[in-house]
């Protein structure tokens, strides 16, 4: 099956030197002060947290400074266990989110344009859906241990459902006229998914993927913390039992960043893959 | 910073490699091999805590891999990951609290006790676990538990049937302790907090809230019985079956394993920097519980019978003998 893999593929390169000159630098004007604003707020936690613990409202061995949060994140990153850790959460992540987007889009597409199809699983999908990922954890345990596949099964089965309902969304979208015209130029049914369906789908997809990234890297943490997984998570489970407060923290920090860090690229991506579309060009 | 800007880079190029290969290997994650060199490997499902020091202990001093056991230690977030891992095969030992075990087989499933794992160091006021409560409580005894809110880890299990006999034992009524779950590493903030009155911890949680002043006023275990065999590990009667030859040279390299962390008490100490983040003080001053080589029938019958007295165990009875021995 090709129309995932082009998907995923072609989105990068399709993007790069392209958008609207004039889009653009009012886009810059903008942007200046969003980056700035975002880093007043972030300097503000700071500061709260530093003078939280001194202030006597939480006690400091329960709650430390960010001074000291700081400085036990700047320990973590020389250690080379960290980053074995870093590493497999971004493994578990990436796995996950790049299997879930393939099977969304694919079983997506095909059930959309299958009427029958759709109304036979329509049910059955508000029926699945809701099902919490962690519920599943027992499951996974007696599948798969604790190892990679079972943080896989949590983070596909919860980030699966958000690409999949976007994705039909997207193909019950398309302009009847257009379909009826593609229909009319004789366009096969290949045709019609590729220029028809597709175009209009891809901002659906890609606002479920953007969903999907997010969700998958909560549950790949929330998957190494509850079952032991190796990965972030199972380090900040680690550094509780062991009462390393501030690692705790700071390990909890560094998941935040990466969350951040996820939604800033995930909007990157839509940006460059969504560039001719109205919503993107007016959003500049 | 050499090694930070190293560390960044070996996971780029990690997450840059499975980025190539996602779309092709969909569904199937790595799965571990069995058997490289003529060493079995061999997973045990233990829960990252000093009880376990040993196993690391014999794993560095080669008592494992001189019987031709290659170790790996799958470090999960209590029994409740551990014992479905033991019995679906995906672990081939699991190390478990004595009530859960009892509690595992009167509910049928398939496991039996290989080797000791832990047991009570028997010092009342400097057990391995104990019940404490904030610098000026009233709480002076066992028996001024009566009435009032404790918190232990996991209920209907080893820490409240204990606290309960230690309770009994002082002269209070055991059925009139109020217990509340609660992972052991929330616990010394909870009582700091006063959410509870008391709460049963283990290490080390207990040297934690000991230092930030709490008082210990019983120690369930050691009063229960001085030698109370704590946790054990075990396998699935399945691989007691099938590879009978593993389990034993499992059981004696734990053995010798054992001996060793109790003949080198500042050894084991030392090895649990490197499996969990204990550190400084709380790892010079936690209490260590004693690693005997053999199981303690008679406390483990006491416990039994503490546990079908609090009805833990339904109408049914667990079978020492056939789980432990």
């Amino acid at each position: 099956m090709t129309p995932p893999e082009t998907a995923s593929v072609t989105t990068k390169p399709a993007g790069a030197g392209t958008g609207p000159g004039g889009a653009r630098t009012r886009h810059n004007l903008g942007a200046a002060s969003a980056p700035l604003r975002g880093l007043a707020g972030l300097a503000g936690l700071v500061v709260v947290l530093q003078v939280l613990p001194h202030s006597g409202l939480v006690s400091g061995d329960y709650l430390p400074p960010a001074s000291e949060m700081a400085r036990a994140l700047w320990h973590l990153l020389a250690e080379g266990a960290f980053w074995a850790a870093l590493g497999d959460t971004l493994t578990g992540w990436g796995l996950g989110l790049a299997i879930a987007v393939a099977a969304g889009l694919v079983a997506g597409i095909v059930i959309g344009s299958v009427p029958v199809l759709r109304a036979v699983t329509a049910s059955t999908i508000e029926f699945l859906r809701p099902i919490p990922s962690v519920a599943l954890i027992p499951v996974a345990v007696l599948l798969y241990g604790t190892d990679l596949r079972s943080v896989l099964l949590l983070v596909v089965y919860a980030s699966f459902w958000q690409v999949l309902v976007q994705v039909l969304a997207g193909t019950q979208d398309v302009d009847p006229v257009a379909e009826d015209t593609a229909r009319s130029y004789r366009l096969g049914g290949w045709g019609r998914v590729r220029y028809v369906m597709w175009p209009t789908a891809l901002p659906y997809v890609m606002t479920g993927v953007r969903l999907a990234a997010t969700v998958a890297l909560v549950l790949t943490i929330t998957a190494e913390l509850v079952i032991g997984a190796p990965g972030l998570g199972h380090e900040i489970a680690i550094a509780q039992t062991s009462g390393a407060v501030p690692q705790v923290y700071a390990l909890v920090l560094v998941t935040g960043l990466l969350g951040v860090t996820v939604n800033l690229m995930a909007r990157a991506v839509e940006r460059r893959a969504l560039h001719w579309h109205p919503s993107v060009r007016r959003e500049g | 910073m050499q090694r930070r800007v190293f560390g960044l880079a070996v996971t780029l190029a990690t997450v840059a490699a499975t980025a190539g290969c996602g779309s092709s290997s969909s569904g199937t994650g790595g799965s571990a091999s069995s058997g490289s060199g003529g060493a079995t490997q061999v997973k045990v499902g233990v829960i990252p805590i000093v009880d376990v020091a040993p196993l690391y202990l014999g794993q560095r001093k080669g008592f494992f891999s001189k019987r031709g056991i290659d170790l790996k230690m799958v470090t999960a977030q209590g029994g409740a990951a551990i014992v479905p891992g033991v019995v679906s095969g995906q672990f081939q030992f699991g190390f478990s609290n004595v009530t859960s075990l009892m509690l595992a087989q009167t509910k049928g499933v398939p496991i039996k006790s290989v080797v000791n794992g832990v047991a009570s160091n028997g010092k009342v006021g400097a057990d391995v676990t104990g019940v404490a409560v904030k610098k000026n409580s009233s709480i002076k005894s066992a028996k001024d538990l009566v009435g009032k809110k404790v918190a232990v880890n996991t209920l209907q299990n080893i820490g409240d049937t204990t606290v309960r006999e230690s309770v009994r034992k002082a002269g209070g009524d055991p059925s009139k302790v109020k217990f509340v779950e609660m992972p052991f590493d929330q616990m010394p903030a909870a009582l700091d907090g006063g959410q509870v009155d008391a709460a049963w911890m283990a290490e080390p949680a207990l040297t934690i809230a000991r230092g930030q002043g709490a008082r210990v006023v019983a120690s369930p275990f050691a009063e229960t019985d001085p030698k109370l065999t704590v946790a054990t590990y075990f396998t699935s009667t399945k691989l007691l079956k099938q590879k009978p030859d593993l389990v034993k040279k499992f059981t004696a390299a734990m053995t010798e394993s054992l001996e060793y962390a109790s003949q080198h008490p500042d050894e084991a100490r030392q090895i649990l920097t490197s499996y969990t983040k204990i550190s400084g003080t709380v790892l010079q001053k936690l209490s260590l519980p004693s690693w005997p080589t053999d199981i303690d029938m008679a406390s483990l019958q006491k416990l039994a019978s503490l546990g079908e007295e609090d009805g833990i165990f339904g109408d049914k009875k667990p079978d020492l003998n056939a789980l432990f021995s």
